[in-house]
């Protein structure tokens, strides 16, 4: 698999696929969708999307893919070579979310949750089948969560296209089985030839499995955060894991958005809060001091008596 | 996710981020009069504010910081915690002598500089003597005498106020030209006006007597206002209704509503010393067959049934 597209930016989202097969915008298709990398804090989470001719079916199975998980890395490895040369009928396209990405979504100030980012992502993979000019019939899922509301979401966004949404989905169709490997086979690859876009030397790239529960992971966790940046962009902040480590080991960060206390924030920022004006004893700097003229304070302009 | 967290308390940096003009930072002919800072006695509120001394002490400047919260700034390979951005900006030197020149003036006297300028809390008023732009300016607020090749000078309200007047103009200039929008009903954080204001000279007028009141007195601020003939406006801090007054009494402060004591076993209803006409009159009526209103409250007795 070629990961130079992602590698020359793994910072945000990037779409690799293969060549559409022409009997695919001919034939009526049905397509997988499956992910991988949900749940791990390292590494980014990729979304793989298969598609053949429904009359193809049967060959696909003949290939022998299975759901990725009950496979060995070697013999995924030797699936999606499968996969690809079997170009002739079998196309795929995959969504890598970087650890950046999903980290800067899942943190910004309107917050854009992993399950929000998941259904985009495999809505945008749809969507460009459909540009490309699969002729889509039949859609399957693998679900984490409630399979109903996700398939409502997606038989509404693509009118006309079966949309099949089942937990395991992954281990019931094969075209879900192939869609899982490709993703699963990204990821591998794209964690274990990992480009620190930060200066960190010779990076210790025995991480374990990238899962928070991974004692592996966490001491790699550990010797990696700075304390005033935190982690590389490998790491997804937006982790408990490793919001956690941050909070215990890092220096502490406020951000304009950080929920305080009135009184409390109040009295830091150096103001007086409301509920001040309506206590019997107004804080003394209101009695006697005339206000600052608007024009500096519009402007954020104070007299200081020390630097 | 995002959980409370605790802010240690400020540490002193030992580096600013400061914008300052070249002049102000003019490092000078001889090693000691270096610019500088040093605290004076802001002209406006009465308490220490920081100034700079340019070089050789022949020019002052006032020191602003920009400062919002949850700023912090990347310098080099360092952070620092304090995001300010601080302004060192010239400063009419006659701000700053004004409050000495005028609090001697009410004696009547005519006195040197010198003797004026002097004041214990704040040493380095003195230094204000070097600025010559200062000095040569001192004609505008007060009258002037030479005697013997030394001059003295005696405050002089009207020609203060006159002076006043002028920089009042000179900052409604400043501020047409500057495009700063003065009008009371714009409070948009990027003080660019969206369509064209019509603000009235008045509003110009206004706005200005509030800035240069930032470098005086308050009593000089009100009296500039009537000299540029504009009507005080009431200050909101008026129309506040009068507080209320709690009585004083040696008892100890008790809660108002303590229903901790009812639980006592020495709690004991005592009249009420004083009753009003209307309670006294109520306290005559017959009562008989009537049930106390805190009966309703009270926990149900059984009643013995015959």
């Amino acid at each position: 698999m070629d990961l130079s597209d992602f590698e020359a930016d793994n910072s945000v989202s990037c779409r690799l696929s293969s060549s559409i097969p022409d009997v695919c915008k001919t034939e009526d298709c049905c397509l997988g969708i499956d992910e991988a990398g949900r749940g791990p804090v390292l590494g980014p989470m990729v979304y793989g999307i298969c598609f053949c001719p429904v009359s193809r079916k049967e060959d696909l199975k003949n290939l022998k893919v299975a759901d990725s998980k009950t496979l060995t890395e070697a013999e995924r490895e030797n699936l999606f070579v499968k996969l690809d040369e079997a170009k002739s009928f079998v196309g795929w396209a995959l969504q890598i979310l970087s650890p950046n990405m999903i980290s800067t979504s899942m943190l910004q100030r309107a917050k854009y949750n992993l399950n929000a980012l998941s259904h985009d992502a495999a809505i945008g993979l749809v969507q460009y089948a459909l540009d490309s000019g699969v002729q889509l019939k039949e859609v399957f899922v693998d679900t984490v969560g409630p399979a109903e509301k996700y398939q409502d979401k997606l038989s509404q966004r693509f009118p006309g296209v079966e949309v099949t949404v089942r937990p395991k989905a992954d281990s019931l169709f094969p075209i879900v089985s192939a869609a899982s490997i490709c993703a699963k086979v990204a990821r591998d690859h794209a964690v274990k030839s990992w480009k620190f876009a930060e200066d960190l030397g010779d990076v210790d790239t025995d991480y374990g499995s990238g899962y928070p529960n991974d004692p592996k992971t966490k001491s790699w966790l550990l010797k990696y955060l700075d304390p005033v940046f935190g982690y590389p962009q490998f790491v997804r902040f937006s982790w408990s894991t490793a919001q956690t480590l941050l909070d215990s080991k890092a220096v502490t960060v406020h951000w304009d958005d950080d929920e305080e206390d009135g009184e409390k924030a109040a009295a830091r920022q150096n103001n007086t809060s409301v509920l001040s004006y309506f206590s019997r004893n107004k804080p003394s700097e209101l009695t006697h001091t005339r206000d600052i003229h608007r024009f500096f304070t519009e402007r954020k302009l104070k007299s200081i008596n020390t630097l | 996710m995002t959980s409370k967290k605790k802010r240690s308390a400020h540490t002193e940096s030992d580096s600013w981020v400061v914008i300052a003009p070249d002049s102000a930072l003019d490092t000078g002919r001889s090693v000691d009069s270096d610019p500088s800072f040093i605290k004076l006695k802001n002209p406006s509120t009465g308490s220490s504010s920081l100034y700079l001394f340019g070089c050789g002490d022949l020019s002052v400047y006032e020191v602003k910081a920009f400062s919002e919260d949850f700023r912090s700034w990347f310098i080099g390979q360092t952070v620092q915690r304090d995001g300010r951005l601080l302004y060192v900006t010239p400063m009419d030197p006659l701000f700053l002598l004004l409050p000495y020149i005028s609090s001697v003036g009410k004696e009547g006297k005519f006195q040197s500089v010198k003797q004026m300028v002097m004041d214990e809390d704040y040493p380095g008023c003195s230094r204000l003597l070097q600025c010559k732009q200062g000095l040569d300016s001192l004609h505008h607020v007060a009258d002037e005498k030479e005697v013997n090749d030394q001059k003295y000078h005696k405050y002089n309200l009207e020609k203060t106020l006159e002076w006043l007047k002028k920089k009042v103009q000179r900052t409604v200039n400043a501020l047409k030209k500057g495009n700063i929008s003065v009008g009371g009903g714009v409070k948009s954080s990027t003080f660019v006006r969206v369509k064209h204001e019509d603000a009235s000279e008045e509003d110009y007028l206004r706005y200005a007597h509030g800035l240069i009141s930032e470098y005086i007195s308050e009593d000089l601020s009100k009296d500039l206002l009537k000299h540029l003939e504009l009507p005080e406006i009431s200050s909101p801090k008026e129309a506040e209704p009068p507080s209320k007054k709690r009585k004083l009494s040696d008892k100890p402060v008790e809660a108002g509503e303590d229903y901790t004591k009812f639980n006592s076993a020495d709690f004991a209803r005592k009249p009420p010393k004083k009753m009003t006409a209307a309670q006294k009159s109520l306290a005559k009526a017959d009562k008989t067959g009537m049930k106390s209103l805190a009966s309703f409250f009270s926990p149900k007795v059984k009643q013995e049934k015959n």
